[in-house]
């Protein structure tokens, strides 16, 4: 069976990874970022990605993302194959259908809230005044609806991340990849942005895939998967590790040791 | 995406500014360079597209430009009358000769002698007096700028007062008598201009055996003028099939004095070297702040691609980016410089802006966007939308 005839068949995958690898530089320069990552991300699941500094969760969600290509195995997401798709065809499927929260936000400093939410409606070609009235219902939704004609500059980190939350959701995207979104920002800060990522973010089958290394908000992850030299070597539920504080070797029990050296984890 | 390009460009003042400042630099050098040099070259061949009546120019074959007088013997002026095709010729003077002023010090100016009968080849306009008035004795008409500027009397406080009808002025020891004053396109050396009569111009001028400067002709109605030249050529030439006198309609006057001076002095090199100034320092500036301008929106211009906008959309919107500045820049810097032409339209300044010139800058301004915006869309087109991922 094919992996497009499994995401046929299994309808509740948003993202399904198999056997990923990725290495960055040549010869003896090499340096392996990903070596043969399975993973699924369901429909409606909020995922977390966590490890230390350098295990790959950055190269992970920018091949999730379809900005980087792997080298090896399959990344289909929402039943598209990156790898059968033409660069111009991947880039209208991520403005279609991928929402982006970034570490430092990348709003446009010289656009208001409403002019910087409303991007990715005019990236597929949404009228102006159309896109603007719909992100400011946007910005109202994430509790900025007196902030719209406000730049960047003139909010603060809480009320950034939250104009780029949405920003990832105007266009009403079937997934969300989130990079650190609240390690620019303090604990309580941190706190209300992902409170309002998993109010507004999750539902209508969409599906999160945050990474992060801020322990504190894995409380708001339906699944954390935890990476280290470039394999996923755990999945636990969050309550699990929130009782851990973080996930430690004791979660990976479960783990099914692949003959690449990956790790197999059943979700 | 137009809008989003537009607000990134302009919302960061200090660089947008940057750029037009280059590129109105750029426009504003190019275009006052250029319009001087037009101006300048126009003034060579003046004294000739002066002339509304003829449409032929007859003078000694070696004569390579208006100034460069060989003087002919009368008889040529008989001899191109008997050309075939050849309505009516006239004889014209042109000379330097000294002007002593009333302050002791002396002034060259450029004599035009014109045929005693018809005064053909006289001034475009008249400003006071009238052109028949130079059959009275002694009698000149002199260029207002001339009159006003450097053959102008001194008065009682020591400033200059222009001459008028009725002055005098002393022409190579010659009383002449101011009897009107005209407007003619100003000469390359801004030398004052002197009309009279041909007779009276060969008593004013040094004794020489020949004093004809140029025959002036009209040819017959319904005949090409470079047919009748090339007759005149031909009729005038030694008995050996040398020329001995050569023929140009106006036109062709105009070119071969323009081409000599073109070939032959420094001013184009200047002038060449002044525009590309302007060109490089104008890329420069406005290619060094564009550059600047994108690498400090790399990071955005990587979310934007990363969002899923295509290469083709950035391009456009640096396009547009450089296009509006281009504009601006263009305006400003061709506003200022008709500016200062029309500031200096009174001096001496040669300032000739042609629609050409507009239309050449326009390239040269758009060619200098282009290549501004090349290193930029070049990094652009490259960028990996990963970067929007490296903290």
């Amino acid at each position: 069976m094919t992996l497009d005839d499994q995401s046929l068949r299994t309808g509740d995958i948003a993202v399904r990874c198999r056997g990923i690898t990725k290495s960055y530089g040549m010869g003896d320069a090499r340096v392996p970022a990903l070596r043969g990552i399975d993973l699924d991300v369901k429909r409606g699941e909020l995922l977390m990605l966590v490890g230390p500094s350098g295990c790959g969760k950055t190269t992970l969600i920018s091949v999730v993302a379809g900005i980087l290509d792997q080298d090896q195995g399959e990344c289909l997401v929402m039943g598209c194959n990156f790898k059968q798709m033409s660069q111009s065809d991947k880039t209208r499927f991520r403005g279609q259908t991928i929402g982006f929260v970034f570490q430092s936000f990348n709003l446009l400093p010289t656009l208001t809230a409403a002019e910087n939410v409303a991007v990715p409606l005019f990236i597929n070609g949404i009228r102006r005044s159309r896109a603007l009235r719909q992100a400011k219902e946007m910005l109202a939704e994430v509790g900025l609806g007196d902030r719209s004609r406000s730049l960047p500059n003139q909010l603060s980190g809480g009320q950034q991340q939250r104009v780029a939350i949405a920003r990832a959701l105007v266009h009403d995207p079937k997934l969300i990849v989130c990079d650190e979104p609240t390690s620019a920002l303090d604990h309580e800060t941190g706190h209300r942005v992902m409170e309002t990522l998993q109010r507004v973010g999750v539902g209508n089958e969409r599906a999160l895939v945050i990474v992060t290394h801020d322990n504190r908000i894995f409380q708001f992850a339906d699944r954390i998967a935890k990476m280290d030299d470039g394999r996923v070597i755990g999945m636990a539920d969050s309550a699990e590790a929130l009782h851990h504080e973080t996930i430690n070797a004791s979660a990976l029990a479960g783990a099914e040791r692949m003959e690449d050296g990956g790790l197999r984890i059943e979700a | 995406m137009n809008f989003v390009a537009l607000k990134m460009l302009v919302g960061d003042r200090a660089k947008y500014l940057g750029i037009i400042m280059g590129l109105t630099f750029a426009s504003l050098l190019i275009t006052q360079q250029a319009a001087i040099f037009v101006g300048l070259m126009g003034r060579t061949y003046g004294a000739i597209s002066d002339m509304g009546l003829p449409d032929i120019w007859v003078m000694d074959s070696k004569v390579q430009f208006i100034d460069d007088i060989k003087p002919l013997q009368d008889t040529m002026l008989y001899r191109v009358r008997g050309v075939e095709g050849v309505q009516w010729a006239v004889p014209l003077y042109k000379g330097l000769l000294k002007a002593r002023l009333d302050n002791g010090t002396f002034q060259t100016c450029n004599v035009m002698g014109l045929d005693d009968v018809t005064l053909v080849g006289g001034p475009p306009e008249m400003v006071t007096g009238k052109l028949e008035d130079l059959r009275r004795a002694d009698s000149v008409i002199v260029d207002e700028l001339g009159a006003a500027g450097k053959l102008a009397h001194t008065g009682a406080n020591g400033k200059p007062v222009p001459l008028k009808i009725g002055d005098t002025l002393e022409l190579n020891d010659h009383r002449a008598t101011v009897v009107g004053l005209c407007k003619v396109s100003r000469t390359f050396q801004s030398q004052p201009v002197v009309y009279t009569t041909y007779g009276r111009a060969t008593l004013f001028a040094p004794r020489e055996r020949k004093l004809l400067s140029f025959v002036l002709a009209k040819g017959e109605p319904g005949l090409d003028p470079k047919e009748i030249c090339r007759r005149i050529e031909a009729a005038t030439a030694g008995a050996d099939g040398s020329p001995r006198l050569a023929a140009y309609t106006q036109q062709g006057f105009i070119d071969k004095t323009w081409w000599y001076f073109f070939e032959n002095t420094g001013i184009p090199i200047n002038f060449a070297i002044s525009v590309a100034l302007g060109f490089v320092v104008g890329t420069a500036i406005a290619g060094q702040t564009f550059y600047s301008f994108t690498l400090e929106n790399l990071k955005q211009f990587g979310a934007l691609k990363a969002m899923g906008t295509p290469n083709g959309t950035l391009l456009r919107m640096i396009l547009l980016q450089a296009m509006i500045v281009g504009v601006v820049g263009y305006g400003l810097g061709m506003g200022l410089a008709c500016l200062s032409g029309w500031g200096a339209r009174n001096s001496e300044l040669a300032f000739v802006l042609p629609w050409q010139l507009m239309i050449g800058v326009g390239l040269a301004i758009t060619l200098i966007c282009f290549l501004s915006s090349l290193l930029s869309i070049w990094k652009v087109m490259k960028l990996e939308p990963a970067i929007v991922f490296k903290g």
